[in-house]
């Protein structure tokens, strides 16, 4: 009898052994057939929202939604306080904080100190040009307004209106999937360049001017335009500074030649350009971009998952996903390959710390020899290298990758900024001497309180307002938005968790 | 003795159920297709897909397949606990999904390679290998001294990314024809 037990114990123990393993197979199957989904012709209802998408491409969607791990608000006024300094007057020495995961988009714009604290749809002080690389709902608002009607008014007018963040109809097409830019100011610049447009491009080429519709320099072009009605109307268009080529001598000739300025600094009076994010274009010089290898394939790489393969959709450093970023192409070890990146970033920090303070130290002894009563027409030549010193930092710095993209040009940048910052402090010393002023020495900038005081910045003052902002204006906006349907009910917008951090008000909410 | 006869005739129920399941799971895993040299038997677990495009692609696709260049050929007995050991390390790493994206070829498994190389392509390799064999040591499985052949013929035959992107429209099980 014995022995039928046995049989009996182990048949079943096969069996159960052999169900988990046929279970096993089922599933891998079934995501064979599921990677055949695909959204119709009549495209996804609500494109704008993400979570429409999901049901065809779940793993995406679920992946994108990950780039909510990236939260973390690293200050970068503290961590480099001379920026304050070198952008006073600017909204940016206000409030500077590393970038967050693309699900932070929009929250982040509201929260930034930068925007301000508007009270209605009319008041300022940012311009609804800033929405532009925000959100899916973008691209609706210009086909349903109009492209200079979108352009024209201040940011608070769309509060209600750009509610869904960075998202996958920024990217894709929502009938075929396939990968396409909705917003006109791209192939304007490619056009003026003299590139292929983003159709005529390669997919591989597709694979990175998608995030060129956003990651690039670009300003606002001031657009005059007369409604249906006639009325006269001033409108802020996003547009890219390529006439002149994609460098970075190109783009200052092409701001230098319409005479432009983003601001004037309020300590050294010069007129200044600010750099954006110029991800693309530094990508294109270093060595990645020159080779091919385009910005998806390392930051959003093809990752297998049982059965199935798609793209990561977690946009984040390649760093946290080297094995299938990097290890495609290198060889060596992860470790190995970790360390040379951090030593590329180390070296762009050694000249930046050098270069900045020079510039820092330029603007401050030039308002100093304003007080001593130098005139604009002898401060003239100075103004112009501490521009072009500052925009060429700033263009090596405001991508944050760049040190990675493309190190020999950031360092190349880094250096010519410092040698023009160093001309400017050369030239000062004699102006100063001239009238009177021997010996100056400019007062320290190396915490962000320190600096802040020399940009005159009301921290207390900015931060009041924007909390009453967001329990206002801001609370009216979401209200709207759930009410009108444009957000889903599992919205990220409404994910209270989105807003639950900001450089300031964990400080000061109580 | 009644009890006995239903735990007897229980017992074979289920014994016969067990075979009856087993030959339904060889089946399904397409385990008969592993004891043949089919390329197409190292795709069934979605793993190797872009090695399989890569390889269909290439010069090698008409002579030599998975097994010719990656089991040894010796003799039969090391193919096949070769073939066992590749095979149950694969299996396992794929159902409990533990390996990485990027695969990378073991020493045990590049040294087998690197033989295969040679032993194709003797009439082209005999001198070389006389002359390198002063310089290098292939049976060094950390190859601190000597060079492999793919080492400067980087694109044979997978291509030179090996990985996930060398083939990025060959989702799923989709076969390159």
């Amino acid at each position: 009898m014995m022995k039928f037990k046995l049989l009996l114990v182990g048949s079943l123990v096969a069996i159960g052994a052999m169900a988990l393993l046929a279970g096993n197979i089922t599933e891998r199957e079934k995501q064979r057939v599921e990677l055949a989904k695909a959204p119709s012709e009549a495209g996804i209802e609500g494109k704008a929202k993400s979570e429409e998408w999901a049901k065809y491409y779940p793993r995406q969607f679920d992946s994108w939604k990950k780039t909510k791990e990236s939260d973390n608000l690293d200050d970068m006024l503290a961590k480099k306080p001379y920026l304050a300094v070198a952008w006073a007057g600017y909204p940016f020495s206000k409030d500077y904080n590393a970038p967050r995961g693309h699900y932070y988009a929009v929250q982040d714009n509201i929260n930034s100190l930068r925007t301000g604290a508007p009270t209605d749809a009319k008041t300022g002080p940012l311009p609804t040009a800033c929405w532009t690389c925000k959100s899916p709902d973008v691209p609706r608002l210009i086909e349903e307004d109009g492209e200079l009607e979108y352009y024209t008014g201040k940011w608070a007018k769309y509060g209600a209106q750009v509610v869904n963040s960075v998202g996958c109809a920024t990217c894709h097409d929502d009938k075929t999937a396939q990968l396409s830019v909705r917003v006109p100011h791209l192939n304007r610049g490619l056009a003026a360049a003299g590139l292929k447009s983003f159709e005529e491009s390669t997919h591989q080429e597709k694979r990175s001017l998608v995030c060129a519709q956003c990651h690039v320099e670009y300003y606002f072009q001031k657009t005059e335009w007369k409604d249906a009605k006639g009325d006269a109307k001033t409108a802020m268009v996003v547009t890219l500074p390529y006439k002149n080529g994609l460098t970075v001598e190109g783009m200052e000739k092409y701001y230098d030649d319409i005479n432009f300025s983003d601001w004037t600094n309020s300590i050294s009076k010069t007129p200044m350009i600010k750099a954006q994010h110029p991800d693309w274009e530094l990508w294109r010089t270093g060595i990645h971009g020159q080779k091919g290898v385009s910005c998806a394939d390392c930051h959003m790489p093809y990752t297998q998952e049982g059965a199935v393969k798609y793209s990561d959709h977690q946009v984040q450093s390649p760093l946290k996903t080297m094995d299938k970023s990097c290890m495609n192409c290198h060889r060596e070890s992860e470790e190995k390959l970790k360390g040379i990146v951090h030593q590329k970033m180390e070296r762009k920090d050694f000249l930046m710390d050098i270069a900045f303070d020079n510039i820092g130290k330029a603007h401050i002894e030039t308002g100093r020899a304003i007080e001593a009563g130098a005139s604009d027409a002898e401060l003239k030549e100075i103004r112009t290298l501490i521009r072009h010193a500052q925009w060429r930092g700033d263009m090596a710095i405001a991508g944050h990758g760049a040190f990675f993209h493309a190190p020999e040009e950031v360092l190349r940048l880094l250096g010519s900024a410092n040698d023009q910052a160093q001309q400017a402090r050369i030239k000062l010393v004699s102006i100063l001497a001239k009238h009177g002023v021997m010996d100056y020495v400019a007062p320290e900038f190396d915490t962000k309180d320190k600096a802040q005081k020399i940009a005159k910045v009301d921290m207390p003052a900015l931060i009041a307002e924007k909390l009453k902002f967001k329990e206002t204006l801001e609370k009216e906006w979401k209200k709207e938005a759930a009410a009108k349907g444009r957000l889903a009910p599992n919205s990220v917008a409404l994910d209270p968790a989105v807003d639950s951090k900001s450089s300031y008000f964990d400080k000061n909410k109580k | 003795m009644k009890n006995s006869n239903f735990l007897k005739y229980a017992a074979l129920l289920v014994f016969v159920i067990a075979i009856g399941f087993f030959a339904y799971m060889v089946h399904a895993s397409k385990a008969l297709s592993y004891l043949s040299s089919d390329p197409k038997a190292c795709i069934n677990c979605h793993v190797m897909n872009t090695q399989y495009a890569t390889w269909q692609h290439s010069s090698h696709a008409e002579r030599a397949g998975c097994i010719d260049c990656h089991l040894p050929r010796d003799n039969m007995v090391n193919k096949y606990i070769a073939k066992a050991r590749d095979g149950y390390n694969h299996s396992v790493a794929f159902t409990f999904n533990t390996y990485k994206n990027a695969i990378k070829i073991s020493d045990d498994g590049a040294k087998r390679v690197q033989e295969n190389c040679i032993s194709c392509h003797a009439s082209l390799t005999s001198q070389m290998t006389i002359n390198s064999d002063n310089d290098h040591k292939y049976d060094d499985p950390s190859v601190a001294t000597g060079r492999r052949c793919w080492e400067c013929h980087k694109g044979v035959p997978h291509g030179k990314v090996r990985g996930l992107a060398t083939t990025p429209n060959n989702l799923g099980v989709k076969e390159v024809k």
